[in-house]
């Protein structure tokens, strides 16, 4: 039995039991898997390597899975992850406050901040921690954070969490952050600018050298979340700060593991001595189990292996390069700049949604995001460039959008 | 300083410029304008900027109607 849609939103706007407000998110659901399958529930039932896995009987071709270095099968890591795994067991069944507080959480704490040539260094749990944890314990009611308007989720919950005052700025634009703090006068000094390095959705990376120069002109301070950038931009792979110059300048970089070091988990490295006082007001680093000892020893092989061999990030950037050619000189409308995130973008999201059952049919697993996950209403299918990815499946990919996705060029939604 | 009538009227005049739709103080910006919740918070930086003032998040929780936005505005315009 199905409601009508006015059925449902009643339901929604007036609910009598606590479960009526399900009715909406359950009929949106139903609508997005009437498409074919459930975007939300593609199933992994086996990996063939970085780049390829089982799914319900077939083979896929994966391009958005994150892996941008495709380092989830290194050697050197697995190997590692065995060996801690032998040695400190399955878990640490604890805090890092309490029994959770391993060797090897303190060593990858040094290794991140070394790495970034900063003093200080600090683990969470997951990268969405490491956002919620850094801004609960380092902003509060009487501070203000200026976000930029695209942020990850993970950002906003932070800022909801540290209980702060938030003021939007546009994407990408300092003019914007600039006007923003210049309207919070002597408060800009108690102001912390939260941007990412490369956004996750277009795959634009920050003008983080403008953000650095007004941060500093009004006395504020500057957040980095690099998730989408680490092992990615800059010479030694220290993300966009790095690419940008600023690493002398940013206050904060926050980054996760479960990305270019394909693990899972989080980090804040920083120049101020305070860092080591956040662990003691931060609520998501205190009350919840530090990382599994394999996992902190797979992420610690996994950065040797950034800081040691670029060859996996050469090879990421060629991967990427011939990717946006081959689908922007196909007449597909793409995000502003060539980055290993690539959005095919197009204004209507049915055909958005077709347009990825039929690749998934075809065996290429890409990202669906349709609003509002989206940043201008539009939807978008995002594909992440590995590393591992061989020249041959690039060209797979650049085939099936042609074969699989006609509907979405010529582009209708505007830059 | 402009009263909540005559910000009002700006706020109209910005919904046609910046969004291409029609509104009266009565429209509930999300339920009658058919808008993504993204495009809602586009349009309030237009605001803030229109006016010079700075809208924090949260005081967004309480505005659905053009009025309320427009009472918003009054309260954060420098006394």
């Amino acid at each position: 039995m199905s409601a009508s849609p006015d059925d449902l939103k009643a339901a929604a706007d007036a609910p009598v039991d606590l479960l009526d407000k399900f009715a909406l998110v359950r009929a949106a659901r139903d609508e997005m898997a009437s498409h074919g399958e459930d975007p939300t529930r593609v199933v992994i039932d086996a990996l063939l390597s970085p780049t390829e896995a089982m799914s319900d009987g077939r083979r896929l071709l994966l391009a958005g899975t994150n892996n941008y270095l495709g380092l989830t099968f290194h050697p050197d890591c697995v190997a590692a992850g065995q060996d801690a795994l032998a040695r400190f067991g399955t878990g640490t069944t604890g805090s890092r406050m309490a029994n959770g507080n391993y060797s090897g959480h303190e060593a990858l704490e040094r290794a991140f901040a070394d790495f970034y040539g900063m003093p200080h260094g600090m683990l969470f749990s997951t990268g969405y921690a490491a956002n919620l944890g850094v801004l609960n314990a380092l902003v509060g009611p009487d501070d203000a954070v200026l976000l930029d308007a695209d942020a990850h989720a993970s950002l906003y919950d932070g800022c909801k969490l540290a209980g702060v005052r938030v003021y939007r700025f546009k994407h990408n634009d300092p003019d914007s952050l600039d006007k923003r703090l210049r309207r919070l006068g002597q408060d800009a000094r108690r102001a912390l600018v939260v941007v990412e390095g490369l956004y996750s959705i277009l795959g634009d990376a920050a003008p983080l050298a403008e953000i650095a120069e007004i941060k500093n002109r009004h006395g504020a301070y500057l957040f980095v979340d690099e998730a989408h950038s680490l092992g990615i931009y800059g010479e030694q792979g220290r993300g966009v700060v790095e690419a940008a110059g600023i690493l002398d300048q940013v206050d904060f970089v926050v980054g996760t593991f479960s990305k270019s070091l394909g693990a899972t988990g989080g980090y804040c490295v920083s120049p101020h001595a305070i860092t080591d006082l956040l662990r003691y007001a931060s609520r998501p680093y205190i009350f919840t189990a530090s990382l599994c000892p394999s996992v902190v020893a797979t992420v610690h092989a996994a950065l040797d292996v950034v800081r040691r061999d670029r060859s996996h990030r050469e090879a990421l950037w060629r991967n990427a390069r011939h990717l946006y050619q081959g689908l922007a000189s196909a007449g597909f409308h793409l995000g502003p700049e060539c980055s290993p995130v690539i959005a095919v973008r197009h204004s209507d999201r049915n055909e958005v949604i077709a347009a990825w059952q039929a690749l998934l049919a075809a065996g290429v697993y890409v990202n669906l995001i349709v609003p509002p996950a989206s940043p201008d209403g539009g939807s978008l299918l995002r594909l992440s460039v590995s590393a591992a990815h061989s020249p041959a499946q690039i060209d797979e990919l650049i085939a099936a959008f042609n074969a699989h996705c006609g509907p979405l060029k010529p582009a209708l939604v505007s830059a | 300083m402009p009263g909540t009538d005559d910000i009002t009227a700006q706020l109209i005049r910005l919904l046609q410029q910046e969004l291409d739709v029609v509104a009266t103080a009565q429209t509930n910006l999300v339920d009658d304008l058919a808008l993504e919740s993204v495009q809602i918070m586009g349009f309030v930086t237009e605001v803030e900027d229109h006016f010079d003032i700075a809208i924090e998040l949260e005081a967004l929780a309480d505005v659905h109607r053009l009025d309320e936005l427009a009472a918003l505005v009054a309260r954060s315009l420098p006394a």
